[in-house]
């Protein structure tokens, strides 16, 4: 049984955090139950997340290799697992399978620039990866991120964005689709912001967000001259068994559970119906 | 090579049951399925081909991956022998092997445990395949397409050739030439049986249809995936997924839980990319929403992209999506109309 | 009867009066129709019309087809009976405009069913079919068989009282209004007569070999919800799996669904797999509704369809 994959092992939630006013979207720190099930994992992995009685859903690990002791996923409510993950209470007892999937491509990046572009609530797996980074600070170029949202109240981490902001290792660009009163950054979509912000066509970009907002950054960065061999983005396509089997998260002769869900924009050039 | 009388299948299905869990072809309501027997009497050799392949044998429809209550998860335990199968005829047992490059390894991450299906493997590994060979292939039968041939012995342990009143065994593979070794009421086969086995295989091979070159499919599938020559082949399409329920080779699933009060299962059951739920995600988005994309994704896959992971086509050409779709969506048409497009 | 169907269809063409035809041509196995879709008038030489023009062709009205509704403002469908009546019902359904579609009617003597010819032959190949009157002769590789036309059709054409479209806008040859059927009924009144518990085990046995693959649903002309609620997880009505008690919910549910609506075409028997004897509990809530609010689908295109006029304190006792 210790080989079935297929079994998802016990975590305790520690921490619940609402990351916006409607509550759509939530925080959830979990903890191993048992020390022997503990694994490690890269920025950019994620995991199935199950609710017995309900089902499983793939979320990104939030957390950074480095938060030892704790995975970190944020939910979007949207369907029957999600909301009954929103239901979860301090204390509960949860089932995971992973890590599963591969990462960001860290060790290219050592030594290299590095721009982060992410929009909405999928910048749970950059947080990951910037964090990893900001802990390895050396071992990386400068840092750019770019990170919008609808509204203020859609960006997700708000504390840690607080203090990202105040970093002098790192440039941090928010922004928001249309003004609201009281915010002094940047207003606008992410592809102009990038636009404007301008990063050097020799950094690696890590792109992160909702297709449309994928697909008006792209021509934006190539019109920079980034290189599709330094330019990544994490997919996302149904998915149930994770590990390559059940066939559902196939693009062209891909498997988005194994074979990503990171892959750099020179792959999926050649991948038919990636987009 | 051994050769058993007819008459005395019955001794041998017996002596095989000693060691093995025996599955064999089964009527069941007017169709044929493969079951598990306990005596020969339950075999029906007289359907051409299963209606339901012998991939469930090893991937049943529905599966209990594991149990959970408030005690804890818990898988369903296994006792039972070693899985033999009877009866499969050489388009099955192949496809027996393909599954097993998908279920019973990981292309990406090859020989780490943890992307093997233990639920595959416990059944799959150490199973004995009793290859038939087919004397009378059907309309429908197109394995001459796919580097198979009604007489082809790939993927069997033991192949096995049905004459007026003998079973001629041929042993493949070593385990195979193990157990027929151990079974001593056979006779030994003779040149003359040799001469009957050709004969039947010459017969056999006239019945098949036209040969078509399926070399460049794969080349020329790759250069037209965005042409409209797939709304052409897909319109008939009704969506049904039969022709995916009953390939041996497909092998999509969807996980479920069923249960209440914090008692239930979770299970695994077929499913098919043909279905529109089957890539509809949570937010309504849908990368294969329209009929054609799907239709497109079943032919992809069987000769495009399992190629690209295991250089083999994913169609032993069986002729049963041929046989049940309700429009007649025949997956050759489709086939030639790709090559001449 | 053929060359009259292509020149008409021809013609319908050539004069705009269709932009589109969904008829029958050659299939690719022997004795298979297969659906043809038909824009260009030298096409229409393609069509065929004879005893394996088995699809109910007006599936390709609903569901993920709406696409074709919106590319063709008129769309000729060659019909038996039994479609004629689908068009009829999506007229009254709302799920297109009478106008929008033509029905070519043409003389219908009843479509094989496959499955019962594989029974005759014991599963041996069946090459060719020739019918002469009311006699067939089954043909295969090493045999020859003489049976009546009857032992190979299909029950719903056995039983059936309007082979000829009664709505139609062109028809091939002279239309029969209605024919006698004797016991049109019977597969019902012979279930009806067993005991509760044999109905049970038949049902249950029948019912065990469902695989699920919702073949039946598709092929169905009058399954055409958007999602169907074996689909919906939120809640999710009944279990996936291939049990029978899931399958058995499964197949009532439909079968309530399709109450007043089903036209006995008989796809969804040809289209089974596993060969699930499905016209019986159809038959029964037809003759159950019959009996109730005297109301036969797709017969009257003025006449509301008797699930819409269906009030809540109605007897819901009906099914079993
Ligand atoms: C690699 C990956 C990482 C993801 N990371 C996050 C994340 O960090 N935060 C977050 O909120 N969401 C994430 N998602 C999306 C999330 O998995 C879906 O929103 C979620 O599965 C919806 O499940 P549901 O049961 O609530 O919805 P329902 O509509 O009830 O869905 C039913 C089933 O469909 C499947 N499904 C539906 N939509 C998706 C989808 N988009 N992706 C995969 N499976 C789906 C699930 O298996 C689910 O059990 C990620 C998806 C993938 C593939
Ligand atoms: S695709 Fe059709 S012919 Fe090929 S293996 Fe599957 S069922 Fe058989
Ligand atoms: S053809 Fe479709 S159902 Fe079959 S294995 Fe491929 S993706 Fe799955
Ligand atoms: S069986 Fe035929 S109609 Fe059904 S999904 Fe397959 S190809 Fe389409
Ligand atoms: S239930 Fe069967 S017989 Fe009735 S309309 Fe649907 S497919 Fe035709
Ligand atoms: S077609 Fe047959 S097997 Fe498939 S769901 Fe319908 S009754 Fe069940
Ligand atoms: S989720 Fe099953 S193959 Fe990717």
């Amino acid at each position: 049984m210790c080989n079935n994959t297929y079994i998802p092992i016990p975590m305790k939630v520690e921490k619940i955090l609402s990351e916006n006013p409607d509550g759509s979207l939530r925080t959830f720190d979990l903890s191993f139950v048992n020390e022997e099930d503990k694994f490690d994992y890269m920025p950019g992995q994620f995991c199935e997340f199950s609710i017995l009685g309900k089902g499983e859903s793939p979320f990104g690990i939030a957390s950074s290799p480095t938060e030892e002791g704790i995975l970190k996923f944020t939910v979007n409510r949207t369907g029957s697992v999600t909301n009954e993950i929103h239901y979860l209470n301090v204390g509960d007892i949860v089932g995971i399978r992973g890590p599963l999937g591969n990462w960001y491509p860290l060790e290219k990046l050592k030594g290299k620039d590095v721009v982060i572009i992410g929009g909405g609530f999928a910048f749970t797996t950059l947080r990951s990866m910037l964090i990893y980074m900001l802990e390895n600070r050396k071992d990386y170029g400068d840092i750019t991120v770019i990170y919008g949202a609808r509204n203020p109240d859609l960006l997700i981490y708000k504390e840690e964005l607080a203090e990202w902001d105040k970093r002098d290792d790192l440039t941090l660009h928010l922004t928001i689709d249309t003004p609201v009163e009281g915010w002094a950054k940047h207003t606008g979509f992410v592809p102009t912001i990038t636009k404007e912000v301008s990063p050097d066509p020799s950094a690696w970009a890590i792109v992160c967000g909702p297709p449309i907002m994928i697909k008006f950054t792209l021509p934006v960065l190539k019109e920079l001259g980034f290189d599709d061999t330094r330019i990544y983005t994490s997919l996302e396509r149904r998915m149930k068994c994770g590990i390559g089997k059940c066939g559902r998260c196939g693009i062209g002769s891909k498997y988005v559970c194994i074979d990503g869900p990171v892959f750099s924009f020179e792959e999926l050039k050649s991948i038919p119906d990636a987009f | 090579m051994l050769k058993i009388k007819k008459t005395k299948l019955n001794e041998f299905i017996d002596f095989l049951n000693r060691d093995y869990s025996v599955y064999a072809p089964v009527e069941h309501g007017k169709k044929t399925t493969f079951k598990k027997i306990e005596t020969a009497l339950e075999i029906d050799h007289s359907a051409y081909n299963t209606s339901k392949s012998a991939k469930e044998v090893f991937f049943p429809q529905a599966e209990v991956m594991f149990k959970y209550s408030k005690e804890g998860l818990k898988v369903p335990e296994r006792n039972e022998k070693p899985f033999a199968i009877w009866a499969i005829r050489n388009c099955d047992a192949k496809s027996l092997k393909m599954l097993d490059s998908v279920f019973g390894d990981a292309r990406q991450h090859p020989g780490k445990d943890y992307f093997k299906d233990p639920y595959w493997k416990q059944k799959y590994d150490n199973c004995l395949v009793f290859n038939l060979a087919c004397n009378e292939p059907l309309s429908t039968c197109f394995c001459h397409w796919f580097d198979g041939n009604p007489f082809d012995k790939t993927g069997s342990d033991v192949f096995v050739v049905e004459t007026a009143d003998h079973y001629i065994m041929e042993d493949i593979s070593d385990k195979g030439k193990k157990f027929i070794d151990s079974y001593d009421k056979a006779e030994k086969a003779d040149d003359n049986d040799v001469k009957v086995i050709d004969e039947l295989k010459a017969t056999a091979e006239s019945y098949l249809g036209d040969k078509i070159d399926t070399k460049p499919l794969f080349d020329k599938l790759k250069k037209i995936w965005d042409e409209p020559v797939w709304d052409e082949v897909s319109a008939k399409c009704i969506n049904c997924g039969a022709c995916t329920f009953v390939c041996p080779t497909c092998h999509c699933f969807d996980v479920d839980d069923e249960g209440k009060d914090g008692k239930g299962s979770r299970i695994r059951l077929w499913d098919s990319c043909m279905f529109q739920l089957f890539t509809k995600e949570a937010s309504g988005h849908n990368p294969r929403g329209v009929a054609v994309q799907r239709v497109r994704q079943r032919i992809m896959h069987k000769y495009n992209y399992f190629r690209d992971n295991y250089q083999v086509d994913l169609c032993t050409g069986c002729g049963r999506c041929v046989s049940v779709c309700p429009v007649n969506l025949d997956i050759r048409e489709v086939i030639k109309k790709v090559l001449e497009y | 009867m053929i060359n009259e169907l292509r020149s008409q269809v021809k013609k319908l063409l050539e004069d705009k009066t269709v932009d589109i035809v969904i008829g029958y041509g050659k299939g690719s196995l022997p004795n298979t129709a297969t659906p043809i879709f038909i824009t260009k008038p030298e096409d229409a030489d393609q069509l065929i019309f004879d005893n394996t023009c088995r699809n109910n062709l007006t599936v390709y009205l609903t569901k993920d087809r709406k696409k074709l509704k919106k590319d063709y403002k008129k769309i000729g469908i060659v019909s038996k009976g039994c479609d004629a009546r689908s068009v009829v019902l999506y007229t009254v359904e709302n799920q297109i405009k009478r106008e929008q579609a033509h029905i070519i009617g043409v003389p219908c003597n009843g479509v094989f069913e496959k499955k019962k010819i594989q029974t005759i032959t014991e599963g041996k190949e069946v090459i060719d079919i020739k019918v002469e009157g009311d006699e067939v002769t089954l043909k295969g590789r090493a045999f020859e068989k003489k049976v009546p036309l009857k032992e190979v059709l299909s029950d719903s054409c056995i039983y059936c009282r309007y082979p000829d479209a009664k709505e139609y806008d062109t028809f091939i040859g002279e239309p029969r209004v209605e024919v006698e059927v004797a016991e049109e009924f019977k597969v019902v009144t012979d279930f009806e007569d067993k005991t509760a518990e044999e109905r049970w085990k038949y049902i249950e046995e029948e019912y065990s070999k469902c695989i699920r693959c919702y073949a039946c649903r598709n092929v169905c002309p009058s399954c055409y919800c958007n999602e169907c609620f074996v689909d919906q997880n939120d809640p999710q009505w009944i279990g996936k799996t291939p049990e029978v008690t899931d399958s058995v919910i499964f197949h009532l549910i439909r079968n309530l669904h399709i109450a007043g609506r089903c036209v006995d075409c008989g796809s969804c028997v040809t289209a089974c797999p596993v060969d699930l004897d499905l016209r019986i509990m159809n038959k029964k809530v037809e003759k159950e509704v019959k009996e109730r609010f005297n109301y036969t689908a797709g017969l009257d295109i003025n006449e509301k369809p008797a699930m819409v006029s269906f009030c809540e304190n109605e007897k819901q006792d009906f099914i079993m």
